[in-house]
């Protein structure tokens, strides 16, 4: 025997999924030890920011966390748009019904109040049980005996035993890669998500969007503005802020070696724009992180021997075409995995706790939203390239057009259903064709102009606090074949801009010119990205190390 | 006029200096000084109070003073300061038909018995061993041979512990060699030669003492008549090739055996009078464990050293409470306080029935000037006991040397380059770099962090400049020199913040919307590959000015 601390429960992670894991194992008496490498929880995290309480779920925030909208959320959503856009011109869909659609409520959140609110109550309900939460804690991977997983090893502390390991700890899951359970190879399987955070007043919010001072309301953006990237832009109301960013296919934005920080700009520029920001625009923070796409990466089976994976470890990120639902689904994961390791215990056999937990996903209704089978249904189809050129004959003709017209109302209500929207291809054809195209149609131009000038990419890496530390990735194969995608993939990075964390550059070896990147760790905002378009080894920093976000 | 202009000095510097004048006006003058100078808050403070303490003991003086206008405290702190018994028996005459105060009475009285000792001097104190007197108490030094009882012996000499690193002295232990040298000159001499240490014409029988170098090493032999060039009389050195390292116990236990344990023709005394050792990491170790050993004390890190007497009331010290006994040939060991504002003076003084030798200091390195070498004359001694195996149980299995730290700051110049370089090529813009450092006399080499990190491939002469160590800026070195160059720098505000405290910054750049515009002086539009030759040319040719003028020309 080794003489390891030991804990019932181990936790890796403090966000939603970890927080409601953690407490629904206080709430069982299980002795739960909590590990987070942020300094502080939310330290670390980013989300574009609407937290939902589904009316099928078994869990949610406020059921595990009494008081969580009065005391850690922003301004809940009453009003929900989508906005068209082609050019100047662009068409409102309002999707109240399906955003109100067996939801309970739903309310901005940023995540380094939220996380760190849950944190403190997870302290206290945990340390009841003889555990805690501690920060500033890196979990650097699995403690195994005999091939067997027992526990964490850490960082900054010596190895932990448990009887369960619960990884919640979000995109790149560093405990889901060392099982085996998760490959960060194909950007396919993940969206890249980039949010700017912007100063407004309370009352001039409830002004220029028209909102009560306790509600306020969400719009996303589609169509032509994103030079043919996939994917869209959202912008939510806080008490004080405003949370504007996008979200795109990670495979797009490399193959189109888009710039995600100028993509956010052409957001933040754009005349529609205007309505709200009238000219002021005052960064508060630049942040990114990678985005699990469900219906590729969900992980069916999340859990090998006494580990489980949780939220964004296991893949359990809802893309529901432009609506995306991570948080919620973390919380009902962790209230399950909790329940599983509960029964488990009673039941004798810690070890029961996965297969359990995988059930549980199953009976209550989890993985069928995270994977629909109408999308492994239709996959096939509305990805293959001639349905798709296919559609975009369509949309363009003259008959499409018309057809476009005809149909304002329906499409206005295909938009609302969630059946389509669970089937809704993530081709360019439903991303930007059909969004641009029905801009153009459909759409008025707007009349506002952008007036508004975002800050440059060293200002924004200037504003953001660090604690740097030695590198915590490090490129394997700098040549600009392998490397070369995170030069304009990373949300720090550019092309031409030497502040960055990749950045080309022509080596002269025995006179031949060659194309390198080379890597500066110093500006990561840890978003993932280079883990998968580079070729590197990728860790997190230590605990409390690297980039510190206030908003989140 | 005034002796020190305080906004000449930094503020550590001042404390002593200020605390030792003793005009009032002069010390207003400097406070005038200072407020339309530098104006820093605690040096104000600090003047301040020497005038306060000045005044409040101005007002009362002793021959005239109502004494009924003072409290008993007043009373005491004034007699305090006076040596003169006729004036203290005019003052409790005073005092006895004025208000009457016992406790003011008692004050004067014991003053007075203080200054001229007291009456009954026939009842001589009687040694009671500590274990007898406090029977109740723990007495874990009671078998300890040197501790209690030692009292009356012979000491001498000054030692020096001489710390050598890669076979060569270190300059603190040069330095403390050239003190060590003033201190004993001026002691050996009949009249005062200094006027911050004391002559006493030799010891007690008017024999020189001299200054003892200690060397212990492998190989150290050579560096004894080094020693002895900085200031030593006489050098003692143990060579041993299990001493290469610097080894607790064996140091300890040598040291020791030198100073007490060796008997030798030339040492016929007890212990040293005084240890002096350099406060730098082994030092800091050696020093307190060999003190310890010695049963003495220990005043670490000391920020400067001289002989003289003290007056001490102390009764734990002097033995007879009330009196003032005046203690000579005592070291007086100044050392900063932890705010580095304040000082402390050490005094290491025996007490009855126990002697405290030898005195020990450890110096802070920088604190005195290395001597320059003189033609000198001395005696080398080798010590060459067999060393026991079991001083030698801890082995040092592993060392690294760290690589010499560069410094940029403290430079008139400093060249800074950026990832400009790559323009053409990064070497030749390294070699562009170091030639335009080399025009200037005191000119420091930077980086930006982007060439730091970059992929570039340097001429394997130049590659040894591209570290971290060269970096510049937030997570690098801050640097304010006269004039800084960043070539080929765009001005990224975790550079900026190494070095936007500069007096003059040039920079090339050929964008002229780089950042770096902002803050520089002189911004030269232009490839750093034109600009910098034709400005190494001007530079060779006169001054800054002129090749500034001529390359900002166009
Ligand atoms: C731009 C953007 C917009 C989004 N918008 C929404 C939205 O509107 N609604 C929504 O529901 N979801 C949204 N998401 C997704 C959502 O943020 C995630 O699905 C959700 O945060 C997942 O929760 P989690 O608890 O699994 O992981 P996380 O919230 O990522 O928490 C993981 C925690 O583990 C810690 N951790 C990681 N590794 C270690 C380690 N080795 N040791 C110790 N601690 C570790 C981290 O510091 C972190 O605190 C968005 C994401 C992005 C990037
Ligand atoms: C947390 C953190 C800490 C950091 N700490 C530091 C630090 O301590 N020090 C530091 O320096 N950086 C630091 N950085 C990095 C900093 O942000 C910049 O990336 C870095 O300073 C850029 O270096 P540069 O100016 O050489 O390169 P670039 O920004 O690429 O600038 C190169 C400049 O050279 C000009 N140029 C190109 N060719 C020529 C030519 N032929 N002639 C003349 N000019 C030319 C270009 O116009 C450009 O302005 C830190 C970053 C972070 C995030
Ligand atoms: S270096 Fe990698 S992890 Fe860091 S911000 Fe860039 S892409 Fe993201």
């Amino acid at each position: 025997m080794t003489e390891y601390e030991h804990y019932e429960a181990v936790v890796v992670g403090a966000g939603p999924g970890g927080a409601a894991a953690a407490a629904a194992l206080a709430k069982q008496g299980i002795e739960t030890l909590v590990l987070e490498r942020g300094a502080d929880a939310g330290a670390k995290n980013v989300s574009g920011g609407l937290i939902y309480a589904e009316e099928w779920a078994p869990y949610t925030i406020d059921d595990l966390f009494p008081g969580f909208r009065e005391a850690a959320a922003e301004r809940p959503v009453e009003e929900y748009y989508i906005h068209n856009i082609a050019g100047e011109n662009v068409k409102t869909f309002d999707l109240d019904r399906i955003h109100h659609r067996g939801t309970e409520w739903c309310d901005a959140v940023l995540r380094r109040r939220m996380d760190s609110w849950l944190a403190e109550r997870v302290h206290e309900m945990t340390r009841e049980t003889g555990g805690g939460l501690l920060t500033d804690v890196r979990v650097n991977g699995l403690l195994r005996e005999g091939g067997t997983i027992v526990g964490v090893t850490c960082d900054e502390l010596d190895p932990i035993e448990a009887d369960v390991v619960i990884a919640a700890d979000g995109v790149n899951s560093e405990l889901a890669r060392d099982a085996g359970l998760m490959d960060w190879d194909d950007p396919d399987d993940w969206f890249q998500g980039v949010k700017a955070v912007v100063d407004m007043e309370p009352e001039v919010i409830d002004e220029r969007f028209d909102v009560r001072p306790e509600t306020g309301s969400a719009h996303l953006f589609s169509g032509d503005l994103f030079d043919g990237v996939r994917g869209g832009g959202f912008l939510y109301t806080n008490e004080d802020s405003l949370s504007i960013g996008t979200v795109f296919h990670l495979d797009s934005l490399a193959d189109e070696r888009a710039e995600p920080h100028e993509l956010l700009d052409s957001l933040l520029t754009h005349p529609l724009l205007d309505q709200w920001l009238q000219g002021e625009y005052e960064e508060r923070e630049y942040a990114a992180k990678l985005v699990p796409d469900s219906k590729r990466v969900a992980h069916p089976s999340p859990h090998r021997g006494r580990l489980l994976l949780v939220g964004d470890a296991a893949g359990q990120m809802q893309a529901q075409g432009p609506i995306i639902k991570g948080m919620n689904h973390a919380v009902t994961a962790g209230g399950l995995a909790a329940e599983a390791v509960a029964e488990a215990q009673t039941r004798g056999n810690v070890r029961a706790a996965g297969a359990l937990y995988e059930q549980k996903l199953e009976d209550e209704g989890v993985m069928k939203r995270l994977r629909p089978r109408r999308y492994r249904a239709t996959r096939f189809v509305s990805e293959s390239r001639p349905v798709n050129r296919l559609g975009r004959t369509l949309v363009n003709s003259r008959l499409g057009a018309a057809g476009l017209k005809l149909f304002d109302g329906l499409l206005e209500r295909s938009f609302n259903s969630p059946f389509v929207l669970g089937m809704i291809p993530d081709t360019k054809m439903t991303y930007v064709t059909i969004p641009e195209r029905v801009g153009e149609v459909l759409g008025d131009p707007v009349d506002g102009e952008s007036r508004v000038e975002p800050p440059e990419l060293d200002d924004r890496i200037g504003d953001l606090t660090y604690d740097v530390d030695d590198p915590h990735i490090e490129v394997l194969d700098d040549s600009f074949e392998a490397s070369g995608t995170a030069v304009t993939a990373c949300p720090v990075s550019a092309e031409g801009f030497g502040g960055g964390c990749y950045r080309e550059e022509t080596v002269q070896t025995n006179g031949e010119a060659e194309r390198k990147v080379s890597l500066d760790t110093q500006p990561c905002v840890e978003c993932g990205t280079c883990a998968v378009v580079a070729d590197t080894h990728w860790e997190h920093p230590s605990g409390g190390k690297g980039v510190q976000f206030e908003q989140g | 006029m005034v002796a020190i202009d305080p906004t000449e000095h930094e503020i550590s510097e001042l404390g002593p200096e200020v605390n030792g004048i003793d005009d009032a006006a002069e010390l207003r003058e400097m406070l005038s000084l200072e407020a339309s100078g530098e104006d820093r808050a605690p040096v104000k403070t600090l003047i301040e109070s020497r005038i306060e303490t000045l005044e409040a003991g101005g007002e009362d003086d002793p021959e005239s003073v109502d004494l009924t206008e003072l409290t008993i405290a007043d009373i005491a702190n004034m007699v305090r300061d006076i040596d003169d018994g006729d004036l203290l028996r005019d003052i409790l005459e005073r005092e006895r038909e004025g208000k009457e105060r016992k406790g003011a009475i008692s004050q004067i009285e014991s003053r007075i018995e203080s200054v001229e000792g007291s009456d009954d001097d026939g009842t001589e104190l009687e040694y009671e061993p500590p274990e007898k007197k406090y029977p109740d108490l723990d007495h874990p030094t009671a078998d300890k041979q040197y501790v209690e009882g030692v009292s009356g012996e012979s000491y001498r000499d000054m030692w020096v512990y001489c710390e050598t690193q890669q076979g060569r002295l270190i300059d603190v232990s040069k330095e403390m060699l050239g003190r060590a040298r003033e201190l004993m000159d001026a002691y050996n001499a009949d009249n005062a030669v200094a006027d911050d240490t004391a002559s006493y014409g030799g010891d007690e029988g008017g024999n020189t003492e001299e200054v003892v170098a200690v060397l212990i090493g492998d190989d150290v032999a050579g560096l004894a008549e080094e020693a002895i060039a900085y200031g030593a009389d006489r050098v003692v050195y143990h060579d041993d090739d299990r001493l290469a390292r610097f080894r607790h116990k064996p140091y300890t236990e040598l040291f020791c055996h030198m100073c007490r344990d060796w008997s030798q023709e030339w040492r016929d005394y007890h212990e040293p009078r005084y240890n002096i050792f350099p406060a730098t990491n082994n030092g800091r170790d050696l020093s307190a464990l060999v003190q310890g050993e010695l049963d003495s004390g220990l005043a670490s890190d000391c920020s400067d050293l001289y002989i003289g007497a003290a007056m001490i009331s102390n009764p734990a010290k002097t033995g007879k409470p009330g009196d003032s006994v005046e203690f000579e040939r005592v070291l007086h060991m100044p050392r900063p306080d932890f705010s580095g504002f304040e000082y402390s003076t050490i005094l290491c003084i025996d007490k009855p029935f126990r002697d405290f030798h030898p005195q020990g200091a450890s110096v802070i390195p920088g604190t005195f000037e290395v001597p320059e070498p003189g033609d000198r004359e001395g005696e080398v001694v080798e010590h060459d006991i067999d060393l026991p195996e079991d001083w030698f149980q801890v082995e040092v299995v592993d060392h690294d040397q760290l690589e010499d730290g560069v410094d940029l700051t403290g430079h008139e110049v400093v060249v800074a380059m950026g990832r400009g370089i790559d323009r053409v090529d990064p070497t030749e813009g390294i070699e562009l770099g170091l030639e335009l450092t080399d025009q200037f006399e005191d000119a420091g080499f930077g980086l930006s962090r982007g060439v730091i990190t970059a992929s570039y491939e340097f001429g394997s002469h130049v590659e040894g400049y591209i570290t971290e160590e060269r970096q510049i800026g937030e997570s690098g070195q801050v640097v304010e020199p006269d004039l800084y160059i960043a070539a080929g720098i765009s001005g990224a505000v975790q550079h900026k913040v190494g070095m936007d405290e500069s007096d003059t910054i040039v920079a090339i750049n050929t964008d002229p919307e780089a950042d770096i515009r902002g803050f520089s002086d002189y911004f030269i539009e232009g490839d750093l590959f034109e600009v910098l030759p034709r400005f190494i040319e001007a530079l060779e040719e006169g001054t800054f000015e002129r090749a500034i003028a001529e390359v900002s020309s166009d």
